[in-house]
């Protein structure tokens, strides 16, 4: 505890604490639309795929944020391609692009000495060491995000629900897939100095399911998610401070013990039959 | 020109290493045809992830990393089994890797200095195998394939026509589950050389090369196999030369991971233009 107070006078702690505690809101919010349009796959993939981006970005000294989005849109590409070819489901040909270019990242990385702690930071995040120009980042790539999924929420729930429902009232289904996919990417580029890329998933898949636990809304998932997203944030940071602990590993991990605690405590209000927001009908059964 | 192929291979851990790959590349070559027929490619990822924790905390208590990463992919498979219930599999899975990643992160982060143990635990230290690991391997290895083999009939009635294998009686919840501990088993046996984030790589890119080039389960097994061999064999001459001769530091589990994955991008561009070759004539023959 008292690791807890020395670190709590610290500016760099506390502007961890805030980058932390935005993060994990946008993730939160963006994951409930991952979890509506069952996305948490491309989630996982894009984590990988946005790692050699950053890396190479790194190497050459440009923005990582440029470096990782635009890998991004590289292997998804690479994947839409290779995935017209009948023979292979897309499932396996996501994976030897993943694995391919994640190899690349990390030979582009340990070409470079010093290699070890650059590696793990993009890994794992170092959230102790966010810039003032990454909050800022932060706030701008969140509030743009959320501003574009809050102006069309009502068009993105119909086409998660009712695809073909969507396209006879004449919105373009890929239009409104094509904006989800761009805010996940966004997002997790976003939180890599926090959090690292393989991490990140957390932050964008766990709070929604866990906000799903709880709710059965959309409008209230939502704000379940940002609250979890954002609560995991300080709780990760509070351990990591008390037990001397990886930051970005005990933020995910927090998320973790939200749903694992959330499971717990939903599961026997269930049984005792007051309510019962089963499988059927639900915000993503 | 020979030489360079075989050069390297004089010194003993680079013989160990070799031995290492071979044994890993034809294991995964045949178990990867198998995760191919079922679509098993997000359950592997998920099993990569899920033994990091095990690994890593095996590895802070100083005890056997294979029984560490073998307890944990167990738990993991219990948890979703049961998670599967009350939540959307595909989610679960991504909850599942994240977090068992997350926690492997953080029991390694106890230690000082942690920065390296975490690099080789993510990407392995194939240069550093040892008798006995190297041992363990070509057990893990003859037990899959001989298993594989043996059940080849029945495991693949039962990708293809999984009602009709039901039908005749087969208990198809132990072949999904002899698939699914093979699966566990090879990734766990790779783990040590390539580390956990590759080991996908191993198991997925030769046998989807593999399935380009052949229609029939057999010889595909044969092709994704003596792939998985070559691309190990000849990722670690690259490397080897790279790093003693041209000083470019070339990380060997990535190194052998790029090689496969150049090996099934030119499979994949050799096959489209000879689709596209050929196009034209099938577009004839009806008329």
């Amino acid at each position: 505890m008292r690791n807890l107070v020395d670190s709590l006078q610290s500016p760099l702690y506390r502007r961890a604490l805030l980058e932390a505690v935005l993060v994990g809101a946008v993730a939160g919010v963006v994951g409930v639309h991952v979890v509506l349009r069952r996305l948490p796959f491309f989630v996982v993939a894009m984590s990988h795929a946005t790692f050699p981006g950053v890396a190479i970005a790194s190497a050459l000294g440009i923005s990582l944020f440029l470096g990782g989005s635009a890998y991004g849109l590289v292997v998804v590409a690479a994947v839409l391609v290779l995935g017209a070819n009948r023979a292979l489901d897309d499932a396996s040909v996501i994976g030897v692009v993943l694995a391919g270019s994640f190899a690349l990242g990390v030979l582009v990385v340990s070409a470079q000495p010093g290699s070890s702690r650059d590696l793990s930071a993009f890994l794992v995040g170092s959230v102790l060491t966010v810039t003032p120009a990454d909050v800022v980042t932060t706030v701008v790539v969140g509030a743009g995000v959320l501003g574009v999924l809050g102006f069309l929420q009502k068009e993105l729930v119909l086409g998660a629900f009712d695809r073909s429902g969507a396209s006879a009232l004449g919105y373009r289904g890929w239009v409104l897939d094509a904006i989800v996919l761009v805010a996940v990417t966004l997002t997790m580029v976003t939180a890599i100095p926090a959090v690292g890329t393989l991490l990140a998933v957390a932050l964008l898949t766990v709070p929604a399911l866990t906000a799903r636990l709880w709710v059965d809304r959309v409008g209230a998932a939502i704000a379940v998610a940002a609250f979890v997203g954002a609560l995991s944030g300080v709780l990760g940071l509070f351990a990591a401070a008390i037990w001397s602990i990886a930051a970005g590993g005990a933020i995910a991990l927090a998320t973790g013990v939200c749903f694992l605690v959330s499971l717990a405590v939903t599961a026997s209000r269930n049984r005792t039959g007051r309510r019962l927001p089963g499988r059927a009908g639900g915000v993503a059964a | 020109m020979w030489g360079l192929f075989f050069e390297p291979f004089q010194l003993g851990y680079m013989r160990r290493a070799l031995a290492e790959v071979v044994i890993l590349g034809v294991l995964g070559g045949v178990v990867g045809v198998h995760v191919l027929l079922r679509r098993l490619a997000f359950l592997t990822e998920v099993v990569q992830h899920t033994v990091f924790p095990g690994i890593a905390i095996a590895f802070a208590l100083d005890q056997s990393l294979l029984a560490g990463a073998l307890v944990a992919g167990i738990v993991a498979i219990i948890l979703y089994t049961f998670g599967a219930r009350r939540v959307d599999s595909n989610a679960l899975m991504a909850l599942l890797i994240s977090t068992f990643f997350a926690l492997g992160v953080v029991v390694v982060s106890r230690r000082t200095g942690y920065q390296s143990d975490l690099t080789a635990l993510l990407f392995g230290r194939i240069l550093s195998v040892d008798q006995r690991e190297l041992l363990d391997t070509l057990v893990i290895g003859v037990v899959s394939v001989v298993l594989l083999v043996v059940l080849h009939k029945e495991l693949v009635l039962r990708a293809f026509d999984p009602l009709g294998s039901e039908a005749m009686g087969y208990p198809t919840i132990a072949l999904d589950l002899v698939v699914n501990v093979v699966v566990m088993l090879t990734v766990v046996a790779a783990v040590r050389a390539v580390g956990t984030v590759l080991v996908v790589a191993f198991i997925v890119t030769p046998a989807a090369t593999a399935r380009l080039l052949c229609r029939r389960i057999t010889p595909m097994m044969i092709v994704a196999a003596a792939l998985g061999a070559l691309g190990g064999w000849l990722g670690l001459v690259v490397s080897y030369e790279g790093s003693i001769h041209h000083g470019w530091r070339l990380a060997s589990g990535a190194t052998i991971v790029l090689v496969l994955t150049a090996g099934f991008l030119l499979v994949a561009a050799g096959r489209a233009v000879a689709v596209r070759v050929r196009r034209p004539q099938m577009a004839m023959a009806p008329a």
